[in-house]
């Protein structure tokens, strides 16, 4: 994909605060009328990178773009774009009305037009009956759909989003990811949003961008990143992980196999007979066959009933192991038991060892 | 807080009576012996009479120091919270060491004694030749400048930075922002502020000491005065209840219109 | 807000203080090194007798004396009277709190020569106390109790009690009550949870009021003025007079001296009370 379908892009863009680097050699095209998600733990810099998209920070090196243009040194009033704030930032001495066409003014709208813009964003957002109230009279879940409706009624190029449902409680967060994907989706605006839940970033987005200590370590397709991580990090955060550590005995179309302490492994991978690796293999992947089949040897250790899901945790000699179950029969297996956990050579994958700038750098998309 | 002790609370309970006692009744002495219709005071008051105020307000000096006092205050107050305002909009969001040095130079003047400012500014003023007004109402700004900003400054950092942000990612450029976003979410503030200045101008007796001259006298000056060279007169508890009125009636507005949490917040 | 525009806000405000503030000072002080003169505001030649004259005549020696001995008495009563009262109003539910500390704001709006002429129309021979008590036939003839440095105490410590109160109030009131219940739970009785628990964390407002109220106590020249008379002089009126008569080096040097007791005041208070290591726990 080339730039020019690019709404954002973040060229080498760099910032420090003090003696922290919070973003360091960042790239990132985001195409149009896609939903892209910054994901990672507290400090990894992605509330940063989402304020220079903005312009609230100013990089210390780089560029940004949007829609093509450069504004890197821009001021946030004269970017195309408009924010959802992780508290809302609803203005208190304005009705929801008057915050919702807030923008339109700035923008100069005319009156008549203003007004039936702002009733068509109320709506779309199920809100219209409320627009003369107050943000103090309204329920969070309110509040965080103003918000909203005040951010896509200007038509922005760019919708920013800092954890927007962060505040909400569980019920409430998945029912707005689901409305907030067919807003998105209908309306066709290209939006960025920052979460520390992963389950989030893969549930809304069409690429994410994974982030630690202001790097992204790796970016794509929600798919691509969980059943492909390309380090442990990666790995680990995005769920659980089984992590396996060996050295390459074969290789043969395109599998290679990898001799752990605790026997030999299949992993869909081409690299060099007598290279040693750590592989990464998701629970749900694992399969538990009774003694004497095939896989590495393993003693259950705990078993954790979770509804749906049941958890397996094993020791074997090539570490611990866990494993998911669906519809796990009660008394499949229990504590004490010996099996043999295997696993395709599909559900594995090499993980990369090599320090997370050369995944950053010179990464452009997909 | 917890429960304690019942003497402690007895003590707790004397000590209050007393303290309130001895600071009120002062001032509750002064208003009563304003109403007396006889030439001394006298506890109970015999009878109800205006005489003394119809004495404060016939008197050219009282009546023209009154009105010096009014528009003295007036004027200070206005220009010390504009200037307080303008001080607290740069600190409220500035961390570091020069944020910090600034906060304390513009709140100095609050515990810095106002007696060496105003020897200072006297000599200062002889020795450039500043009008007498001028000079006491540049003073009396200097003097109510950290009270504006103080009230300001809290309402400032109380606001959701957010909320200025917001305006921004919505168009609104730095000026817009200030009197669309931030000042209508500050004036409670901007105003507590205001009303403090003018209290302090209004009764202000350290700097006034010295600035003020032949002709132009702010009021208590003028009942200090009067009470020095002509002793205790009953004109002047006329003159300082209609000081008292004043104030008693500004604050009552302001409490009407901001509220009572802000003002005592404020302190 | 982006930087350029931050120096249209702060330039009036700064320029005003240094101005009218720091200039003014810094300007007294340069006097208080010069020579008297009789026919200009100063002479040109510099020296340091203003202050060593000062220092060496036990006028001024006893004057200072005074003014300290009067501000230590003030201080102790604001402090005894003040801490229990404040402890009061911070007990209050909220409303009546907030009431309570109107009706302590209050009197402080009053300005200061009102409430000096209470005292004065209170003490003085034809006054309430004296009238009084030879209404009861207590006494025969009117006491003197104007024009002495007690008069000057008793009226001071009144006008400046509010200040305590307030300041010591608003810091037991944010005090959060767990510190106390910990200490109950510990087996402290009401009195010993109060020496060794709430009086330690309330010392940033014990600080902060017993500053305020020296500060006030040096500066207040009307109340002094009204209340001592002639012969109950304290620093204050020493730099009153020497102004009146055109004495600017020496009026100069007697306000930084003035200045000067306020600062090792305040030094000493902050080392004695230390109130920075109770600062990040009362909230």
């Amino acid at each position: 994909m080339n730039g020019d379908m690019a709404d954002v892009r973040l060229v080498g863009v760099r910032k420090r605060f003090g003696g922290v680097v919070a973003v360091s050699d960042v790239s990132v095209d985001i195409a149009r009328g896609t939903i892209f998600s910054l994901l990672g733990p507290s400090g990894c810099g992605k509330t940063t990178t989402l304020r220079l998209i903005a312009g609230f920070e100013q990089p210390d090196a780089g560029d940004v773009y949007i829609r093509g243009v450069r504004v890197t040194s821009t001021p946030p009033y004269r970017r195309d774009f408009s924010m959802v704030f992780q508290s809302y930032a609803l203005f208190p001495h304005l009705t929801v009305a008057e915050n919702v066409v807030f923008g339109l003014r700035m923008r100069r709208i005319a009156r008549g037009e203003r007004a039936r813009s702002v009733d068509e964003a109320l709506e779309l957002v199920k809100l219209g009956a409320l627009a003369d109230r107050y943000p103090r009279q309204l329920s969070g879940g309110q509040q965080q759909r103003v918000a909203l409706a005040r951010a896509i009624v200007v038509k922005p190029a760019v919708l920013l989003l800092d954890e927007p449902l962060g505040a909400l409680d569980k019920m409430l967060r998945e029912e707005m990811q689901v409305e907030l994907r067919s807003l998105q989706q209908r309306l066709g605006i290209t939006a960025v949003f920052v979460t520390h839940d992963q389950e989030e970033a893969l549930t809304l987005s069409d690429r994410v961008a994974v982030m630690r200590d202001g790097v992204i370590e790796q970016i794509g397709a929600p798919r691509d990143i969980y059943d492909r991580p390309r380090n442990a990090f990666v790995a680990s955060f995005l769920g659980a992980s089984n992590f396996v550590e060996g050295n390459i005995v074969a290789r043969e179309a395109g599998v290679n196999v990898v001799e752990t302490p605790a026997g030999r492994v299949t992993v869909r991978a081409d690299r060099p007979i007598g290279e040693r690796v750590r592989i990464a293999v998701r629970p749900e992947r694992l399969r538990l066959d009774p003694i004497d089949g095939e896989g590495i040897p393993a003693r259950i250790r705990d078993v954790l009933y979770r509804g749906p899901v049941t958890h397996f945790y094993m020791d074997s000699a090539a570490g611990p192991l866990i494993a998911y179950r669906q519809d796990a029969r009660a008394g499949e297996w229990s504590i004490g038991d010996r099996v043999h956990c295997a696993w395709d050579a599909d559900g594995a994958v090499v993980l990369d060892e090599a320090p997370a700038k050369r995944a950053a750098s010179g990464e452009v998309t997909r | 807080m917890t429960g304690s002790s019942r003497a402690g609370a007895a003590i707790r309970g004397v000590a209050t009576i007393v303290a309130f006692a001895l600071i009120v009744f002062p001032i509750l002495i002064v208003v009563v012996a304003a109403f007396s219709p006889n030439d001394y005071f006298q506890f109970p008051p015999p009878g109800f009479s205006l005489r003394w105020f119809a004495e404060f307000f016939g008197l050219e000096n009282m009546r023209s120091a009154f009105a010096l006092s009014v528009e003295l205050a007036l004027a200070s107050a206005t220009i010390a919270t504009v200037l307080g305002t303008l001080a607290a909009l740069f600190l409220a969001r500035r961390r570091g060491a020069i944020g910090a040095l600034l906060q304390s130079l513009f709140l100095a003047p609050l515990v810095f004694p106002t007696i060496i400012l105003g020897v200072a500014l006297l000599l200062l003023y002889k020795t450039i030749g500043m009008p007498v007004f001028a000079g006491l109402l540049l003073a009396h700004c200097v003097v109510g400048m950290p009270y504006g900003f103080r009230t300001v400054l809290a309402s400032a950092q109380a606001l959701d930075p957010a909320l200025e942000e917001a305006g921004q990612s919505l168009g609104a450029g730095p000026l817009r922002t200030l009197f669309l976003v931030t000042l209508p979410l500050i004036w409670p503030g901007v105003l507590s502020g205001w009303l403090f200045a003018f209290i302090v101008s209004f009764g202000e007796l350290n700097t006034a000491l010295f600035l003020t001259g032949p002709g132009l006298t702010t009021l208590p000056i003028e009942i200090f005065s009067y009470l020095q060279f002509q002793g205790s007169q009953l004109v002047i508890a006329a003159a300082s209840t209609v000081q008292i009125a004043l104030i008693v009636i500004l604050v009552a507005v302001i409490e009407r219109v901001v509220g009572l949490a802000r003002i005592t917040r404020a302190r | 807000m982006t930087a350029k525009y931050g120096w249209f806000l702060l330039a009036p405000p700064l320029a005003t203080v240094c101005v009218l503030f720091v200039v003014p000072v810094v300007y007294l002080f340069w006097v208080s090194l010069h020579a008297p003169s009789t026919s200009e505001l100063y002479a040109a030649s510099l020296t340091l007798h203003n202050y060593v004259d000062l220092l060496r005549d036990s006028f001024y020696l006893t004057i200072i004396g005074r003014t300290l001995g009067v501000a230590a008495v003030i201080l102790g009563l604001c402090l005894v009277i003040g801490y229990p009262v404040a402890y009061f109003v911070a007990v209050l539910p909220p409303r009546r709190r907030m009431l309570a500390l109107l009706l302590l704001l209050f009197p402080l709006m009053v300005s200061n020569v009102v409430r000096a002429y209470g005292w004065v129309a209170l003490l003085e021979r034809q006054g309430v106390v004296n009238t009084t008590l030879r209404d009861l036939r207590w006494i025969d003839a009117p006491l003197d109790l104007l024009y002495t440095p007690s008069a000057v105490v008793v009226a001071l410590m009144t006008i400046l009690l509010p200040y305590m109160v307030i300041s010591i109030a608003n810091t037991l009131a944010a005090l959060d009550r767990r510190y106390e219940e910990a200490a109950q739970a510990l087996g402290a009785s009401p009195l010993r949870t109060f020496v060794h628990v709430t009086l330690p964390l309330s010392t940033p407002g014990i600080a902060s009021g017993t500053l305020l109220v020296f500060l006030l106590t040096l500066s207040a020249y009307v109340t002094i003025t009204l209340l001592g008379g002639p012969r109950s002089k304290l620093l204050v009126s020493m730099i009153y007079d020497s102004v009146t008569a055109f004495q600017w080096p020496r009026a100069a040097a007697l306000a930084f001296v003035l200045l000067a007791l306020a600062l090792v005041f305040t030094a000493l208070i902050v080392a004695l009370l230390r109130p920075g290591r109770v600062q990040g726990t009362a909230r």
